[in-house]
């Protein structure tokens, strides 16, 4: 199939627009068509896992076409190593969040409507290599957020969806003057990131830093990094289950992704200059994040604040300038999507039932729930690093990669290893240990849909920790191929 | 045999996942046997093993290894790294567990989750194989956190009560505590050596400062250390162990004997080449060993609880091991951590048998029970035996030759753990009086005492066996040297580490004392210490006699008062605990803080704050555009309106007027053209 990253990234817009056909109470026949145009884009990207030539470092399953040719901007769309597991990871969280979102019943068209349209806007930053598209892409993840978390979303959801709709929009919007100064810059002007890559070289250090900072302003929002990460804990508590998990899951790492893609490959200049602090920020995030997660009772915003954390460990990982790092990073950002999705979507599953999140109004929930705890378990050491599960894979790379240039903060960054831990048993304790709080005596233990959705990101979390292989298969010599092609500017 | 090694840890592992997924659960689950068998069969291996390994019929090492995955340049392996140490730990290992789960069919019997127990006791075994077959320091360390994590799980297998539930979160935070170390000594270690494959390692290390410096040496060495002090409940980190004892007690012989705890030595033996590259870190094991066999022992002194007596004094030999592989005595720190393996495992499955038949822990509600439960009583009075060194017992074999090596390295070491043993013989023979000799002092409880089931008591004799003569067949036929001796490429290491030693000017008998060990000469030792050995063993077991024996506790009670403040302290385990609560609390502060913070300050003035400072400005524009370009505005239409009000009275529609205006304007035009002329 020639066009099959133009299949993966729309076939989920043509499955909105069917929604759109069908009359709204026709609930049923709106979760079909959604579930068959994720579950085909899913199929489709392991398609092109199958067609993807895991040796080669250039970009592949190309697809380019002249799109508004009076500026130079055209339909770009390519993978490598670094964009595939994004690729897939959003085709997989999409699929089980929507099968976990069978249980919404408010205003089920227009949910599962921007549900797919996210879906599209995701995908497109990922498979883009023109940044007019890049950008398009980018924008349009915004809006149906901001109505998935302001419509189905907690008893704070406006505040919430308007804090987050606005503070990534002012990152994005210094992202775009970035753009425009690259598109202006070149000669002949080109959106084009892989024709941008080369031109660094005949750039200033201070123009690249100037540049460097207005894109590290839209990425780190996203990723998010310290100071700008507090728009997440609030928009993760007031988004409903399966948002989140897209938030944590995806959204996320469209700020790694950036910082890999963008500041480093165009940016080498900005981005070295940038290290030092890159570094003292990682470890904010990996502490500090950590700590605060630990002050938490509401288990979704202890999760919310985890991901500060584990974000953390992918910046600690960018920070080194190692192919280990990155490698760690790009890990990282996978294994974070599959184990903090499953969180998600587990604390969505109690919530669903006892309609609180406050760990201290459980307890003893062990011997009831053993399936919902088993799972529960599992995703947790996953989340403190156990080794075996796929988050310390990355984890521990990002730290290999990160200590062989900063000894003293990747040494410092480690306690966070230490809090996670304790934040987490704590929940555990509090939540299924100790003897059973009788007002939960008739709490039910999660249903097939449920377990559907949660088991395949288990099933992933395992295999890939005690088998990395495939994933690192697939993003080493991309990522080899990124260091080796910049070692000099980073020596 | 050997080339199938590797599965050894992997047929329990998937003895553990089977009995997650398959079978019923339920007190009379038929599932266990399934464990229990396999473990069988790997005892069996590892006996064949080791049997070759004795004989030198297998080549050690042994090694094997397949790719596991790559990142940047670095190749990972997944592979095993036999030698002697490991052949005998496989065997200890498989032993204890194997006899340990024979113990718990009857022990367990009953319990509403008795497949999972066993699921988890194997989880648990395999963890601790791979720790002690695996090539690669990675998965060492992987094997290492999951050993924690199935410690977790078994402490706290009775998690409906809330004390399991504490104390297994506290077993997993301290020994993470721990791992940090270990963590930072692989960072360190890969970024100068740039592999985790211990062979390479080892000759990477030999080279010296072309790969791994003296400092960063010391500095791995440091870090690792402090991951066995975690594991092996070493000071200061053994305040997790006494909490340990919430678990099934079947599981605390398994931690304290043979699995854990026997880890944290394990991983300084196998990584013992750094710290003979660096002095100061081999310094610091033996410290850290003797200040925790002092003080664990001198807790174990004033402790009721029978299982906290067994656990303090695992600490305490473990501190022994630890000091023995500090002085240079490699060979006699393994050889003290096999016998310590049979005698204690065999101390906890006969505490184990006490409390299930008496259903207390503590021991002043017990003595008497020699009459009711002789096999537990003879066998555990085996075992205390050879714990406190009585003569061609195991222990006092791998104790001379642990004494004998740190004579060698310090006199005043010695004396201090000379004392140390004198201290374990009395709260050993204090633990055996107080339960079985003298009267009954809770006659409810000693009339229900009852001697344990064969599957409780045939797992004991046998273990009685190997306290009695594992020691005597190691040393009688060399293999202590032949299994213990530090392989020979190390001599490298070692000779580098002598010479590191006299550049520093530091003490010259450590180095010679170091390679002469290395080199698989034992130094000799002065004559008088076997009988100062003796003599500290028949002081400890004469006060005891006198304390405890009779039953009567009038006098300790009096020495208890007396030293009131001591007791107090060492009841309260030096404090060691509330510090760590405090450290807890702390840290909840801190992080109550740090939420604070990041609620009040960066989001609500740096990120609402923007937003307000927008709204501010917008409100401030609005009153500009309000008052004064909206009022120009309304200004110019105001002053067009008024003119046009003031213009609109002229224009009334009526012709005569407009001609009127007319008639006047021409009027006013004629005047003036009449006056200019």
């Amino acid at each position: 199939m020639t066009n099959l990253l133009t299949l993966i990234t729309f076939v989920p817009l043509f499955g909105a627009l069917a929604i759109l056909a069908v009359p709204k109470e026709k609930t049923k026949a709106i979760h079909a068509i959604g579930l068959i145009a994720a579950a085909i884009s899913f199929v489709l990207s392991l398609l092109a896992l199958g067609q993807f030539d895991k040796a080669s470092s250039a970009m592949q399953l190309v697809e380019k076409a002249a799109w508004i040719p009076s500026f130079g901007v055209n339909y770009h769309l390519g993978i490598d190593g670094l964009s595939l597991p994004m690729v897939l990871l959003t085709t997989l969280l999409t699929l089980v969040s929507l099968i976990f979102s069978m249980s919404v019943e408010n205003r089920v068209k227009e949910y599962w409507f921007w549900f797919l349209v996210l879906d599209v806007g995701m995908l497109g930053v990922f498979v883009s290599l023109d940044f007019f598209l890049f950008y398009v892409f980018w924008e349009l993840t915004l809006v149906p957020m901001y109505f998935l978390i302001g419509i189905w979303g907690g008893p704070k959801k406006e505040f919430a969806a308007i804090k987050f709709f606005l503070y990534t929009l002012f990152g994005s919007v210094f992202m775009l003057l970035g753009i425009l100064a690259l598109y202006f810059t070149s000669t002949p002007h080109t959106f084009d990131i892989t024709e941008l890559m080369k031109l660094h070289p005949g750039w200033s250090e201070s123009f690249q830093i100037t540049l460097f900072i207005a894109f590290y302003l839209g990425f780190a929002i996203k990723v998010p990094a310290f100071p700008f990460h507090t728009w997440l804990p609030l928009a993760h508590v007031e988004a409903p289950t399966a948002v989140s998990v897209i938030l944590a899951g995806v959204l996320l790492k469209m700020g790694g992704y950036g910082l890999l893609r963008v500041s480093y490959s165009v940016l080498p200049l900005g981005f070295k200059w940038f290290l030092p602090i890159l570094i003292v920020i990682a470890f904010i995030n990996i502490v500090y994040g950590a700590l605060c997660a630990m002050a938490q009772t509401d288990m979704k915003k202890m999760v919310a604040y985890s991901s500060v954390n584990h974000m953390g460990y992918c910046l600690l990982g960018l920070a080194g300038v190692t192919a280990t790092g990155f490698n760690g990073a790009v890990m990282q950002m996978v294994a974070h999507g599959l184990v903090t999705g499953a969180l998600f979507l587990l604390v969505g599953v109690i919530y669903d039932r006892a309609h609180t999140r406050d760990m201290s109004a459980f307890g003893g929930l062990g011997a009831k729930l053993p399936i919902y705890t088993a799972l529960m378990t599992v995703t947790v050491f996953a989340s403190l690093g156990l080794p075996g599960l796929a988050g310390f894979v990355g984890e521990f790379l990002c730290f290999l990669g990160a200590f062989q240039r900063f000894k003293l903060f990747t040494a410092l960054s480690v306690l966070g290893i230490l809090v996670t831990a304790a934040f987490f048993l704590r929940m555990i304790q509090k939540v299924f240990l100790g003897p059973l709080n009788q007002k939960w005596a008739n709490l039910e233990d999660m249903s097939w849909r449920e377990i559907i959705a949660v088991a395949p990101l288990t099933a992933l979390t395992v295999y890939l920790g005690v088998w990395p292989r495939p994933a690192l298969d697939l993003m080493n010599p991309t990522i080899n191929n990124m260091i080796q092609s910049l070692a000099a500017v980073f020596k | 045999m050997l080339e199938h090694v590797y599965l050894i840890p992997l047929l329990p592992l998937a003895a553990a996942v089977t009995l997650v997924f398959l079978g019923k659960e339920g007190p009379h689950s038929k599932m266990p046997f399934l464990s229990v068998a396999t473990m069988g069969w790997c005892l069996l291996q590892s006996s064949a093993i080791l049997w070759s390994a004795m004989t030198g019929a297998a080549h050690l090492p042994y090694a094997a290894s397949m790719p596991w995955f790559e990142f940047g340049e670095y190749p990972m392996s997944l592979g095993v790294l036999i030698d002697g140490p490991a052949a005998m730990m496989l065997f200890v290992v498989t032993l204890v567990s194997f006899l340990m789960q024979v113990y718990s069919i009857a022990y367990m019997h009953g319990d509403p989750r008795f497949k999972r127990y066993f699921a988890y006791v194997s989880f648990f075994t395999a963890s601790m194989l791979g720790l002690v077959v695996s090539s690669n320091l990675l998965v060492v360390f992987s094997c290492w956190e999951l050993m924690g994590v199935s410690s977790y799980l078994l402490i706290g297998f009775w998690f409906e009560k809330p004390g399991p539930a504490y104390a297994s979160k506290k077993a997993f935070i301290t020994t993470k505590v721990g791992d940090l170390g270990f963590y930072l000594g692989m960072l360190i270690i890969f970024a100068y050596a740039g592999t985790f494959d211990l062979t390479m390692l080892r000759e990477r290390v030999a080279m010296g400062a072309a790969y791994l410096p003296a400092h960063a040496a010391t500095a791995a060495g440091l870090c690792l250390l402090f991951g066995a002090v975690g594991k092996s409940a070493q000071w200061p980190l053994f305040i997790w162990l006494p909490d340990a004892m919430e678990g099934p007690t079947p599981v605390s012989a398994l931690i304290h004997a043979a699995t854990m705890v026997a880890a944290g030595i394990y991983l300084v033996a196998r990584t013992y080449f750094i710290y003979q590259a660096s002095p100061l870190a081999m310094d610091a094991v033996a410290w850290i060993g003797l200040v925790t066999a002092f003080m664990a022992a001198s807790m174990a002194l004033v402790s009721y609880d029978i299982k906290r007596v067994l656990a303090f004094s695992t600490v305490s030999q473990l501190g022994y091991m630890m000091l023995a592989l500090g002085v240079g005595g490699y060979s006699a720190g393994l050889f003290h951590l096999t016998t310590h393996a049979f005698f204690k495992a065999l101390l906890f499955l006969g505490a184990g048998s006490v409390i299930h038949s008496v259903h207390s822990n503590d021991m002043r509600e017990m003595g008497g029970l020699s009459k009711k439960m002789i096999v537990t009583f003879a066998t555990m009075t085996i075992a205390t035996l050879a714990i406190a060194g009585f003569p061609f017992s195991s222990g006092y074999y791998s104790k001379e030759a642990v004494l004998g090596a740190v004579y060698a390295h310090s006199p005043a070491m010695w004396a201090a753990a000379l004392f140390t043993a004198a201290m374990t013989t009395f709260y050993m023979f204090r633990l055996i009086f107080m339960t079985f000799l003298g009267e009954a002092r809770d006659h409810e409880k000693e009339h229900h005492a009852h001697e344990s089931p064969a599957l409780m008591t045939i797992p004991l004799c046998v273990l009685a066996v190997l306290s009695v003569c594992s020691g005597w067949i190691l040393e009688h036929f060399g293999l202590v040297e032949h299994l213990f001796g530090l392989p020979s490429a190390v001599v490298h290491g070692a000779e580098h580490a002598a010479k590191a030693v006299e550049a520093a000017g530091a003490a010259a008998e450590h180095g010679a004392a170091a390679a002469n060990h290395a080199a698989g000469h034992p130094a000799s030792h002065p004559a008088f210490l076997v009988p100062a050995a003796l003599s500290a063993f028949a002081a400890g077991l004469g006060i005891s006699w006198k304390l405890y024996a009779s039953g009567d506790f009038t006098t300790a009670t009096k020495i208890k008062q007396t030293f009131g403040p001591v007791f107090t302290l060492l009841e309260k385990r030096y404090y060691f605990d509330d510090f760590f609560l405090f450290l807890v609390d702390l840290s909840d502060r801190l992080a109550a803080a740090c939420f604070w913070v990041d609620a009040n300050i960066v989001d609500r003035i740096f990120v609402d704050g923007w937003g307000l400072v927008t709204i501010l400005l917008a409100e401030i524009e609005n009153f500009i555009d309000a008052v004064f370009v909206d009022g120009l505005v309304d200004a110019s239409g105001w002053v067009s309106r008024q003119a046009g009000a003031g213009l609109r009275t002229l224009v009334t529609g009526q012709v005569q007027e407009y001609l009127l205006y007319v008639a006047l304007a021409v009027s006013v035009f004629i005047i003036q053209m009449l006056t200019m002329r």
